[in-house]
């Protein structure tokens, strides 16, 4: 078929790769609108505090102020996710340090940040809660008063502060700890990491003549940006417009919107474009983080290493409002069994608010927490029974047919090979010059899985006069390159290069609707709808050709590069062009597609497992892998460095295998500073004492390892868009446990802590 | 509020009549006076990388330079890396390696690459890795940037 | 705010004895804080315009003297002809990343003095002075006078930095600077830097200094004596680290905790030492 390379699986570069070398991809803040005004946000001082009144005559008289806004303007309509309790400002009370509590529009940034530093607010400071512990004492101070009066999409038993409280059991794990010859016990702890995606969060918000919104944002979904803003604002969906610049970055940080409606309020109440651009500081401030974790853990075995019992405590710190705490600790929950076959598991888990930024959607959404004590304890189990930690995961893994906890099976599941050939990969690896005086070294390996499957996606297909096409989804490429996936499907399906199908950037008005870009969900499941939406227009290509040919459409093939042809026949054959042109002028009608679905997985299994006020209940599609670390510890300064790392996925099928290794090394990456150096740090008044890039650092180039090694299995998913299964957040999950168990191997310190900065590494080298 | 300035300055390779107040960096000036937004606002801070821009041939932070400080100083920009309408070999290694994800680092990374390739026309991976040692990446985990910048110097991996 | 661009010192030193003004050199920790609205200047004089303060030149008698205006890549790529100007150079190469050692200047972040720098504690170990000129003209002040606090210096209002000058040391010595960050790129956790003469495997020659852990760097002259006519054997170096430590008032902060940068004075003034005498003993062989 001389030239034509199937996109399926062809490591073909990024479609928007030019513009991004070039400088000339637009992103938020690189977006401008003739008479457009700059926003800037005043932010409260106090963790917590009772607001009684603003006085804003100061600002007003400000020349170049435009517009503003407070909470005293707004009527009060919460939203969030399952439970809604945030407002697009602060309304009677300021809940954490940052919370956007007004805002101005003014004809230049200056002056708008000039004005929201004279808005003046008169604060009645009250005590605040900034830990988990605080946050559960029965006297604490409560964040929402009126927490029952919100509205909710289900019983979460919320109360006090506590945000949601769910159980997840299965077997009896009473009974089995008797037959238990060796049990370990911990608490594991983890931070609230920042998602420093590059591009700090922004949104461009104007009015036209008829008074409908139009919102520009950097986001993860514009259909959820529509809803966020129409919600906030009180008015239909229809009339608001969402549409996406390019993204520079997500990692979930913006997954939910919560500064969109403040520029459209200034842009309604100003009638001119907004631009509301967020500092660094403030997008750390404002946004959200990871959630920090406390998690206490029992795992127990016979002496042959077969894990019998687990059992587990989950806390989550959800901050200031409740966001996706219910969901991420439901995921935790699911996940933090493990991808072992564990008969008796028995788990608790709570969210609470504290007066701190809102903690969310993160690049593995709960499961690194989960990750971080089930792995670890794994090797401290390997370590009680005296087996190699390799051998008790492979003693104990999941296999295809295998399931999960609540009861969805793994239809597909390589964990088995992924975990030899991590192990045989690190064997064969050459070996490294002798460790420098003081440092030691150790390996580690660490099982891993994650979903692919869950909420509602769709795609349409329409087929141009000229036999090129149009593909569209509402699937957000926020940099991880479902543009070019979808693209690769949809071109695949009809046998044509990709640079005949254009993929229509997200917009409310035109976009068929997608949940969000989360959830490693893209490709499996957005990809499935283009795979369908696609084979619908085939089927019509080939419906005009046998009218063409006066044949059926069983005799008929599509044939590389747009033409479809008699089998059989190498001569007989009509270009899509023709086609296309049937259709559109003289018989038929338009060609297009459209295919919508929601997650059509197996539901839990109410006779396996009790289940009780678990927010997520259609989720599945389970990717697996394996990761093995080699670390270096400085015994001198606690510092620890990865040299390198292998991490193997059973991917289903790689659609395109350079964006997959990319998903791989970056996610090895941020978990890296997961596991070593980031965390959020507040200090005793509730202050971030590090809202800076300055301060709060991400790996650089020098500080990742040389050295990171993706080893894909494809295994097709029998669901999946050509067997894909997702890839997106699972490499980051299990280098965090992976490495405090390869600084266990090299030095025999046990850290149940991270980040394990060089002192809490000191710290454990002394009393181990 | 701050004088304002009238300067003549010389990005790629032509000269811009500017007015800006003495508070405005480089970086302001690039993207909102004269429309080059390639150069990023990432950080403010001069750590991120991603408004890294050349000043006589050297690799600076505009974030961190004042417009008024930049003379008659030549500046480039990422959009004038381009000669004649073709990539770059570091441009076009980017491409081809995958080493692009969401892009907001990239015209960062394509400068320090270029100062990079003038002053050292066959780096190692070592000298690269310390030449993009300030250029800060949430995406990619170094590995592919490292790969095409190995190949845009020509040099097996 | 004002910006002005004057042509000699004493037009700078003029228009900085104004309240509010701020001397701009490369502007890398200024430029920042304004940004940051940590400081809003009502002038900024900037230095670039004057003629030779970025000049690097070793004299007759070893001396390094770097102009306030030389950037720490210069001055990182210089070869060193002492000791003290090998210590120098490579703290100036700790510094930050390549786009910052571009435009910073040696003068700039002595000037500024952040405690956690990599210069202040360099040339204070090197006994360097720092060239000051001012209305009344040029003085000299020697490093470890210069620094008085947290971002606090010895300049009077209207006084420039315009050069730091570096004694070679003792002939034969050789120097290191350890650095420990948390992150490359980042500030000291704490950092300790040494210049070690050695003979006959005594030690005849030592400056020590350590930084960020006090309001500015950390000298001991006792600690310098205690290992001077030793083999450097464990129980000096460690007196001597015990003398430093006693000398050291580190701040709790998100990069380490007080303890945390007690404990890892002497283990880097251990490395430090090592190093500068494995250099010291090779190039006598």
């Amino acid at each position: 078929m001389n030239a034509f390379v199937d996109p399926v699986g062809a490591s073909l570069p990024r479609l928007e790769a030019r513009e991004k070398v070039v400088g000339a991809a637009r992103y938020i803040d690189d977006h401008a609108r003739p008479g457009m005004l700059y926003a800037a946000i005043a932010q409260s001082p106090f963790a917590h505090a009772r607001i009684r009144g603003y006085d804003v005559s100061r600002a007003k008289a400000l020349a170049g102020v435009r517009a503003i806004v407070t909470g005293t303007d707004i009527p009060i309509r919460r939203v969030g996710g399952v439970l809604k309790d945030e407002t697009m400002l602060a309304v009677g009370k300021v809940r954490y340090v940052g919370e956007p509590v007004a805002a101005v529009a003014a004809r230049d940034l200056a002056t708008a940040r000039l004005a929201a530093q004279l808005i003046e607010v008169d604060y009645e400071p009250l005590p605040a809660v900034l830990s988990i512990d605080d946050a559960l004492k029965p006297d604490a101070p409560v964040l929402h008063e009126d927490l029952d009066s919100y509205v909710r999409a289900m019983d979460g038993h919320s109360h006090g502060n506590v945000i949601w409280d769910s159980t997840l059991v299965e077997g009896d794990v009473d009974a089995a700890w008797a037959r238990c010859d060796v049990i370990v016990e911990g608490t594991y702890r983890t931070p609230a990491q920042y998602h420093a995606y590059m591009e700090p969060n922004g949104v461009l918000a104007e009015v036209d003549g008829n008074g409908r919104i139009t919102v520009l944002a950097t986001c993860q979904s514009v259909h959820h940006v529509q809803t966020r803003v129409a919600d906030e604002l009180g008015i239909p969906m229809s009339q608001v417009r969402a549409q996406v610049s390019r993204v520079g970055g997500g990692f979930g940080g913006k997954h939910a919107s919560n500064i969109h409606s403040i520029a459209a309020w200034l842009a309604r109440a100003s009638g001119k474009p907004v631009k509301l651009a967020l500092s660094r500081t403030q997008d750390m401030e404002i946004q959200r983080s990871r959630h920090p974790a406390v998690i206490r853990l029992k795992t127990g075995a016979c002496r042959d290493g077969t894990v019998i019992a687990r059992e587990a405590e989950i806390t989550l710190d959800g901050g200031a409002y409740a966001d996706e705490s219910p969901n991420v600790l439901a995921f935790a929950m699911l996940m933090v069994r493990g991808p072992y076959n564990v008969p008796n598991v028995r788990i608790r888990g709570r969210a609470v608010y504290t007066n701190k930024l809102r903690a969310g959607s993160f690049r593995g959404f709960g499961n690194p927490q989960a990750a971080f004590a089930g792995e670890s304890q794994m090797d401290e189990l390997a370590g009680k029974l005296g087996m190699d930690p390799v051998e008790l995961r492979l003693r104990n893994a999941m296999r295809a047919g295998d399931r999960w906890i609540g009861g969805h099976t793994a239809t597909t599941c390589q964990l088995v090979s992924c975990l030899e050939k991590v192990r045989e990969a690190r064997e064969a690896a050459p070996a490294l010059p002798p460790p420098r005086p003081g440092r030691k070294r150790g390996t580690a390996v660490v099982a891993v899985a994650h979903i692919s499957g869950l909420m509602g996606t769709s795609a349409s297909v329409q087929m141009r006069g000229d036999g090129t096409f149009a593909l569209n989804t509402g699937c957000v490429d926020i940099g991880q390159g479902s543009d070019t996936v979808m693209t690769q499907l949809c071109a695949s399906v009809l046998q044509v290069p990709v640079d005949r199908i254009v993929y229509g950037t997200q917009d409310s008005d035109l976009s068929p609707y997608n949940w969000k870009t989360a959830g490693s969900r893209s490709t499996y499941m957005t990809g499935r709808a283009v795979v369908a939406a696609t084979n619908i227009v085939r089927e019509r290509i080939l419906e005009h050709a046998a009218a063409m040919f006066e044949c059926a459409t069983a005799d008929l093939e599509l044939r590389p590069g747009g033409r479809v042809g008699i089998v059989g026949v190498p001569g007989k054959e009509v270009g899509f062009k023709d086609v296309a042109l049937r259709s559109l002028f003289r018989s038929g009608g338009p060609i297009a597609g459209y295919h919508g679905f929601v997650f059509d997985g197996e539901r839990f299994d109410p006779k396996r497992a009790l289940i009780e006020r678990l927010a997520f209940d259609n989720l599945g599609i389970y990717t697996f892998g394996a990761q093995c670390v080699e670390v270096e510890v400085d015994t001198v300064t606690g510092r620890v460095e990865v040299l390198r790392v292998w991490s193997a996925h059973d991917v289903g099928k790689a659609i395109n295998p350079t964006s997959v290794e990319g998903q791989i090394q970056g996610g090895v990456v941020q978990g890296m500073g997961y596991a070593l150096h980031e965390q959020l740090v507040w200090d005793d008044d509730g202050r971030l004492s590090n809202p800076s890039f300055a301060d709060y650092k991400i790996p650089g180039i020098l500080d990742a390892p040389a050295v990171i090694v993706p080893i894909v299995f494809e295994d097709p998913d029998p669901t999946g868009p050509f067997g894909a299964k997702g890839v997106g957040e699972i490499s980051l999950v299990g280098i965090a446990p992976a490495i405090a168990n390869a600084v266990c191997a090299a030095t025999g310190a046990r850290l149940r802590q991270i980040p394990m900065t060089p002192e809490r590494v000191i710290d454990a080298l002394e009393q181990s | 509020m701050s004088d304002i300035h009238v300067h003549e300055l010389n990005v790629n390779g032509e000269a811009h009549e500017v007015r800006f107040a003495a508070t405005a960096t480089l970086l302001d000036i690039l993207r909102q006076q004269l429309g080059m937004t390639g150069a990023k606002r990432g950080c403010n801070q001069g750590v991120c990388g991603a408004c890294t821009v050349l000043l006589d041939g050297a690799p600076v932070r505009s974030c961190l330079t004042l417009a008024a400080n930049v003379g008659e100083r030549q500046v480039m920009t990422v959009e004038g890396v381009q000669k004649d309408g073709m990539l770059s070999r570091v441009q076009q290694a980017l491409l081809d390696s995958g080493a692009v994800q969401c892009g907001f680092c990239t015209p960062g990374i394509v400068i320090a690459l270029e100062a990079l390739l003038r002053e050292r026309p066959m780096p190692d991976a070592d000298e690269i890795r310390h030449a993009l040692s300030g250029n800060l990446c949430r995406c990619s985990g170094y590995v592919k940037i490292v790969e095409a910048a190995v190949k845009a110097a020509g040099v097996a991996p | 705010m004002r910006f002005s661009a004057p042509e000699t010192i004493a037009e700078a030193a003029a228009l900085l004895r104004e309240d509010g003004a701020r001397c701009l050199s490369g502007g890398q920790s200024l430029v920042a804080m304004m940004n940051a609205d940590l400081v809003t200047p009502s002038t900024l004089v900037s230095l670039r315009r004057i003629r030779g303060l970025d000049r690097i030149e070793t004299g007759a008698d070893g001396r390094l003297t770097i102009g306030a205006m030389a950037t720490h890549a210069r001055v990182a790529r210089h070869a060193s002809a002492s000791a003290g100007a090998e210590l120098v150079i490579a703290a100036a190469g700790t510094i930050g990343h390549p786009a910052i050692r571009n435009q910073g200047t040696i003068g700039g972040s002595i000037a500024h003095a952040d405690p956690a720098a990599d210069y202040p504690t360099a040339i204070t170990c090197a006994d360097a002075s720092v060239v000051i000129a001012g209305a009344a003209g040029e003085r000299r002040v020697a490093a470890a006078d210069f620094f008085k606090g947290f971002y606090e210096t010895a300049l009077e209002p209207g006084e420039i930095v315009i050069a730091v000058e570096v004694p070679p040391g003792a002939p034969g010595a050789r120097a290191h600077y350890e650095k420990f960050a948390l992150i490359d790129g980042d500030f000291a956790v704490v950092s300790a830097a040494a210049i070690i003469g050695m003979e006959n495997g005594r030690c005849t020659f030592a400056r020590l200094a350590i930084g960020a852990c006090a309001a500015v760097p950390v000298r001991s002259a006792a600690a310098e004596e205690r290992i001077v006519g030793t083999d450097l054997d464990d129980e000096a170096v460690r007196e001597a680290a015990d003398l430093l430590v006693q000398c050291c008032d580190p701040l709790d902060d998100f990069r380490g905790s007080a303890s945390y940068r007690l404990k890892l004075v002497p283990r880097l003034l251990r490395r430090a030492i090592g190093s500068a005498r494995q250099k010291a003993e090779r190039a006598r062989v």
